[in-house]
């Protein structure tokens, strides 16, 4: 058999995305009201941070700049699985009427083939409006701008990114096995909400679970920490990368283990 | 398995494969017992079957809902994994080597289109052909062959969402044979067809069989699918092959009988199962127009069901 790496992989997704966005633009209405309404949600949220620290300009010994910076962040690393993953909403819908089941008959990776099919524009809004946020938020702050500061932001961007990934395939694929698995997403979803804060202000229980088990702080906190206290890294924050490239692992092997499990029933 | 079994297209022998389902029990406090049920009853829903499918053949794969077709044909295309029993797809088992399965077979499946959804069909041909690895030339080549069975031009540059129910399956079949496999499995590639769709429909299946010898394992409700298409039929019923043989020997057996329809004076219809062999259509009519105001009269050909019911039956001995 003719062998499809990492290259055939990357090229592929590259002319569906191509493809995706050439039609999506075709739809010129619904493309400006999901524009509209990208920026009405970033614009909420914003909002609600602000009030909230109108009243308490302080959480946890973080000022404003800080939190900010972390608000920034977290907007950023939740950008790919927002762009790149959005399909795992569908999933259910998918498993449980059966038409899931052509994403099996093609010779390329299951996952690969479902995920590739959309691409969601309303995260690069998201994106815009995190990287503005980390820029004013870096200014205010006064971190020194160092090529090495920098490569630091983005590998710790990166690997912020990988534990939404994983959550929102595990959340995804329980669909497999429950008919509930809408809550599950969903709840799954909210908890990103957490990541805006510092994780300090969890304590006990909480932050065992929001360390380890459902892995909500390292979306923004530990991984910033690293620009933001360069000379106080707590250790989790320096195996993050690690820790995300196995969490996002195991989610996939997890999705792909409800697809060999999934009956396939009615026709 | 014999070396002659790898030549052959599809080869099952004694496939099984059994479901396991939870007993479900009624109201709130049932779906909490459930939550921890290990109640669970083994479904069988293919047993034991055996069939070769030769290579360039057509092949009418039969049977009520719910016999066990469907499951078939997932365990074909390596979806499923028998529970016992050896599945060879072009000398290769397909759930071991599911991609490798997959560049060797295309499917359509009933009525669900496998095409980019937003995209115009050339581009989904486009990216199929890159999905598949398949050489520019032999690209070509296969739109030019489909460019002179029908007439695609006025759907290529169509998106797939804009089609009508017509064209999205003339679309499907087209790129399930894009990448010219041996197999394709047709899952009700009629279903909701108009007469003339279907027949432009059959033409191709039978001219892309010729073409490129291609092997086609359809499944249908339609006998006037089997009747273009295949020369020999497997009928599965419950999970158990109980028919497999030529068109030609059914016919033997079946093609005498009609279905007589009689609408009544109080518009009801009357249905009678009649064979001609025996009985002449002609004299039942007129029997019952004795008895009753007759308004109208259909005449009909034996259906599939009622075939299936007769083999079932034990007629076809």
């Amino acid at each position: 058999m003719r062998k499809r790496g990492l290259k055939f992989y990357a090229g592929m997704y590259r002319k569906i995305l191509v493809q995706d966005l050439k039609s999506k633009m075709s739809y010129r209405a619904d493309f400006i009201i999901s524009t509209f309404g990208m920026i009405m949600t970033n614009l909420s949220g914003f909002v609600t941070f602000m009030i909230l620290f109108h009243n308490f300009p302080e959480i946890n010994g973080w000022d404003y700049h800080h939190m900010l910076f972390l608000y920034g962040f977290s907007l950023v690393a939740l950008t790919p699985v927002q762009c790149f993953f959005d399909n795992n909403w569908n999933l259910r819908f998918m498993v449980q009427s059966g038409d899931f089941i052509k994403y099996c008959f093609r010779p390329v990776n299951v996952f690969f083939y479902f995920i590739s099919e959309v691409f969601d524009v309303k995260g690069l809004g998201q994106l815009a409006f995190g990287i503005g946020t980390i820029v004013y938020a870096w200014i205010k702050i006064g971190i020194p701008v160092t090529p090495l500061v920098i490569l630091k932001l983005l590998v710790f961007l990166l690997t912020a990114s990988l534990f939404m990934i994983a959550l929102m395939n595990f959340a995804a694929a329980t669909c497999f096995w429950i008919k509930g698995s809408g809550y599950v997403m969903v709840i799954m979803f909210r908890f990103k909400d957490f990541a805006k804060y510092p994780s300090s202000i969890f304590e006990g229980i909480f932050k065992i679970i929001f360390t380890f088990i459902i892995p909500i702080a390292f979306i923004a906190y530990y991984p910033s920490l690293v620009i933001l206290t360069p000379d106080n890294v707590p250790l989790l924050s320096w195996i993050s990368p690690l820790y995300g490239l196995v969490f996002v692992y195991l989610s996939y092997k997890f999705w792909m283990l409800g697809v060999r499990k999934y009956d396939f029933t009615g026709s | 398995m014999s070396d002659l079994s790898v030549n052959e297209a599809v080869v099952m022998r004694n496939v099984c494969k059994d479901f396991k389902v939870l007993n479900r029990h009624e109201g709130l406090k049932g779906s909490i017992r459930d939550l921890f049920s290990r109640d669970y009853n083994t479904v069988s829903a293919v047993k034991d079957v055996t069939l070769t499918v030769h290579k360039g053949e057509i092949i009418g794969y039969l049977g009520p809902n719910g016999a066990g077709k469907s499951t078939t044909i997932k365990m074909m295309t390596g979806v499923l994994e028998p529970t016992s029993g050896e599945i060879l797809v072009n000398g290769k088992v397909p759930y071991k080597n599911r991609t490798e399965n997959c560049e060797n077979i295309g499917v359509v499946f009933g009525q669900r289109s496998q095409l980019w959804w937003s995209l115009p069909l050339i581009e989904s041909f486009k990216l199929l052909r890159d999905l598949y690895m398949v050489p520019q030339k032999d690209y070509e080549a296969m739109i030019e062959l489909y460019r002179s069975l029908v007439d695609i031009d006025p759907i290529l540059h169509k998106p797939v969402r804009q089609m009508s129910l017509g064209q999205r399956t003339l679309s499907d079949i087209l790129a399930a044979f894009l990448h010219n496999p041996p197999i394709v499995f047709l899952d009700e590639p009629t279903i909701g067809l108009d007469v003339s769709m279907k027949a432009k429909i059959r033409e191709l299946i039978l001219g892309l069989n010729k073409e490129k010898n291609t092997t086609v394992i359809l499944t249908t409700h339609d006998m006037g699918d089997v009747d273009a298409l295949c020369k020999r039929i497997v009928i599965i019923d419950k999970g158990t092959k109980i028919y497999d043989n030529d068109i030609e020997h059914l016919k033997n057996y079946f093609g005498s009988y009609r279905t007589l329809k009689l609408k009544l004076a109080d518009d009801t219809w009357e249905e009678y199962l009649i064979d001609e062999k025996t009985t002449d259509v002609m004299d039942v009519i007129m029997e019952k127009q004795k008895e009753k105001k007759i308004k109208d009269v259909k005449i009909l050909e034996i259906s599939t069901e009622e075939v299936i019911k007769k083999i079932y039956e034990g007629s076809a001995k």
